[in-house]
């Protein structure tokens, strides 16, 4: 291979720019070709570093490309063409052009070798990803999409100041691995915001506030960028934190505990990313080679079955015109392909033998195994049960089964869609059956073997007998039509609770205080300027008439001595001139 | 994509798969006791099984820990879980909307 290195983002974005002069046929081939050349170009990708440019005297460099980055990559542009085939009906080219932005911010961000190229397109990301809420266009997605945005402007300043005193401390700004006890401010704040696209606690609760939100589509885009990136360049700045595998390991059950309660199908599933990137964030928190090779690896299956579980829901979302389990039931009859995909979604992520999650899962679980940590290990395995107890048996059957009569009959979803879960559904099994194709694709060599008896019988167990206590305790799960607080009640709620605060309390002090101004303070106005009055009328005008007085006191007595006698005139002159030589002569002598 | 025959041969697929769905839930009887037996094979599975390439000796490669696992985490999530629900963070959906 040459020296030569095109960014795959740059398809996407010169790509982009074409779609609204295209129409019909020539259009959806185009928004096809896009995620194809990119993968065609990541194929032919060699690791080392290109796209390095000197910009005001920093360096930036566009393109590292490692292992870590290429395994990311591999799996954004093949998520980016099943995103493309299952968008191909979208008629706004607004929605197609804010997806291939995204995409491309996500693709940029992992090959960046900086911390300023990695922000560049982190923003590109979090202002592009926002239309695919809008788009959506009605009142709800718009509020949403205005909080997720703000959220992530937030997490954008953490980084970007993370970013200012990391370069005023080292004098560089090249992204390389952070040890531990080597982290200031700088890095923490640097941390939170990658933190904070991890959906890490308490930093999550824009996600599941926000996805449900989006376009059916633009939802199936979002569940796989945002999160995974920030996985990513985890891994690459900040494996080996330990906080991360505590955090982590809450974040499983933490998503599995909503993903149990919630109705909204693609809330269950919103949340239950959580709950999926806290193992690939607890990975990177134990930060051995095994563990961050299964952080990737669950990312690369992740994004491809939760993508499929998106879309599952999304078609009944677009089909039945509700994702809610309160209202549907019984759709096994009407949309039975769908079914069989979300099935194979549902069982992969719950890590069912012969599917994607049972072999990248595991390899987080045992990692943290192998360091001693038995405690991850048992609440790791308890959001296990939370991940088939929830998308795998709740969703499944009150969404396919539950219900005789189904409330809502609706159809199959177009041809496109069933083509891109039909897809990735058969992505899941390969991955599933055949490993060593993710395997090899990871940062480190693999020596775990999935497919032991130990580790089946465990998995076969812990799937198994939640099914059990599933079909024991059926009807303690129906779902309700509720939603449920979670933290962002804080910028949601207590947000208006301030407001009305501002008005309640706020605006009376206001009014008492302008109250008290116009009655204690005009008073008191008025009676200063009554002082001030008396002041001048008494003090002021009685010294200048005093001394008016004075002077005409002194006119009169001068008067009286101007009486135009010459003689008295001269006389008293004299007495003066004599006074004055008097006083000259012996005043001085006298000193 | 697919020819029409191919088509017409998923739906005829389907179409079964959606009657044995339906068979199914009327008659529920012997899929449940396949799979009751299903289950105490697996924990005779885990009893003999040998535990020498385990990551460690402790608690968790116990026999059959983790079908009490799996039962008590099950049921401890699902009454937990709605429990907390119920009592401090259910909401009517219309709840940020007022």
């Amino acid at each position: 291979m040459t020296n030569s290195w095109i960014h795959p983002a740059v398809f996407y974005f010169a790509g982009s720019l074409l779609i609204p002069f295209l129409k019909g046929r020539a259009r959806q081939i185009l928004i096809l070709l896009i995620p194809v050349l990119s993968i065609i170009d990541v194929a032919l990708m060699r690791e080392g570093t290109y796209g390095a440019v000197s910009f005001l005297g920093m360096d930036l460099v566009f393109g590292r490309v490692d292992k870590l980055s290429l395994v990311f990559a591999w799996v954004f542009v093949i998520m980016a063409l099943i995103g493309a085939i299952y968008s191909l009906h979208v008629k706004e080219n607004g929605h197609h052009i804010a997806g291939s932005f995204y995409v491309a911010g996500s693709l940029g961000a992992i090959f960046g070798g900086d911390y300023l190229t990695v922000f560049i397109f982190w923003e590109i990301m979090a202002f592009s990803s926002v239309f695919l809420i809008w788009y959506r266009k009605e009142q709800k997605s718009i509020d949403a999409g205005y909080r997720y945005l703000l959220v992530h402007v937030f997490g954008g300043l953490c980084f970007f100041t993370g970013m200012m005193l990391y370069f005023y401390k080292t004098g560089s700004l090249e992204f390389v691995s952070i040890l531990p006890e080597n982290a200031g401010l700088a890095e923490y704040l640097i941390l939170a915001g990658f933190a904070l696209n991890a959906a890490v606690l308490p930093l999550h609760a824009w996600l599941p506030d926000a996805y449900p939100e989006a376009t059916v589509e633009g939802a199936v885009f979002m569940c796989a960028f945002t999160t995974k990136t920030a996985v990513c360049v985890l891994a690459r700045g900040f494996s080996g934190f330990e906080i991360l595998a505590i955090l982590g390991t809450a974040m499983t059950v933490y998503g599995v505990f909503y993903a149990v309660i919630e109705n909204d199908m693609r809330r269950v599933l919103a949340y239950h990313i959580i709950s999926q990137v806290g193992y690939m964030v607890a990975g990177v928190g134990i930060g051995t080679e095994m563990a961050v090779n299964g952080a990737c690896a669950h990312a690369f299956a992740h994004i491809l079955y939760k993508a499929l579980l998106f879309m599952g829901a999304g078609s009944v979302l677009y089909m039945a015109g509700t994702a809610k389990l309160s209202k549907l039931g019984g759709l096994y009859k009407y949309m039975p392909l769908t079914m069989i995909f979300y099935i194979v979604g549902a069982i992969s992520i719950s890590g069912f033998p012969l599917f994607s999650g049972f072999v990248s899962k595991s390899m987080i679980v045992a990692s943290a195994h192998e360091e001693g940590h038995l405690w991850l290990v048992n609440f790791m395995n308890l959001a296990g049960i939370g991940t088939f107890l929830s998308v795998g048996l709740k969703v499944t059957y009150f969404a396919f089964f539950g219900k005789e009569e189904a409330p809502i009959k609706p159809k199959e979803p177009p041809k496109n869609m069933l083509w891109a879960m039909g897809i990735t559904s058969a992505l899941c099994f390969i991955i599933g059956v055949y490993p060593k194709v993710l395997y090899d694709l990871l940062p480190f060599p693999v020596e775990y073997h999935p497919y032991t008896a130990l580790h089946l019988s465990e998995m076969l167990q812990i799937l198994c007998f939640t099914g059990l206590i599933f079909f024991l305790l059926v009807k303690k799960l129906a779902p309700e039509d509720k939603i449920n607080l979670d933290v962002d009640w804080f910028y949601r709620r207590a947000c208006g609770l301030f407001m009305k605060f501002a008005e309640a309390v706020i605006a009376r002090v206001d009014r008492f205080w302008g109250e008290l101004y116009r009655t204690l303070g005009l008073r008191f106005l008025f009676k200063d300027a009554d002082i001030a009055y008396g002041f001048d009328r008494v003090v002021i005008d009685n010294v200048v008439d005093g001394s008016a007085y004075g002077v005409r006191g002194i006119g009169r007595i001068t008067r009286k001595i101007q009486n135009g006698r010459i003689q008295a005139y001269i006389g008293f002159a004299l007495l003066i001139f004599v006074l004055i030589t008097w006083f000259i002569i012996f005043g001085f002598k006298g000193l | 994509m697919l020819t029409a025959d191919s088509e017409k041969l998923i739906k005829e697929i389907l179409m079964d798969l959606v009657k044995y769905i339906e068979l199914l839930r009327k008659n529920i009887r012997p899929l449940r006791n396949i799979l009751i037996g299903f289950l105490a094979v697996l924990i005779l599975f885990d009893l003999i099984l040998p535990r020498n390439e385990a990551h460690s000796h402790s608690f968790i490669n116990w026999p059959a820990y983790w079908t009490v696992f799996a039962i008590v985490g099950c049921f401890l999530l699902l009454k937990v879980g709605k429990g907390i629900a119920h009592m401090f963070l259910s909401r009517d959906e219309d709840y940020y909307d007022k």
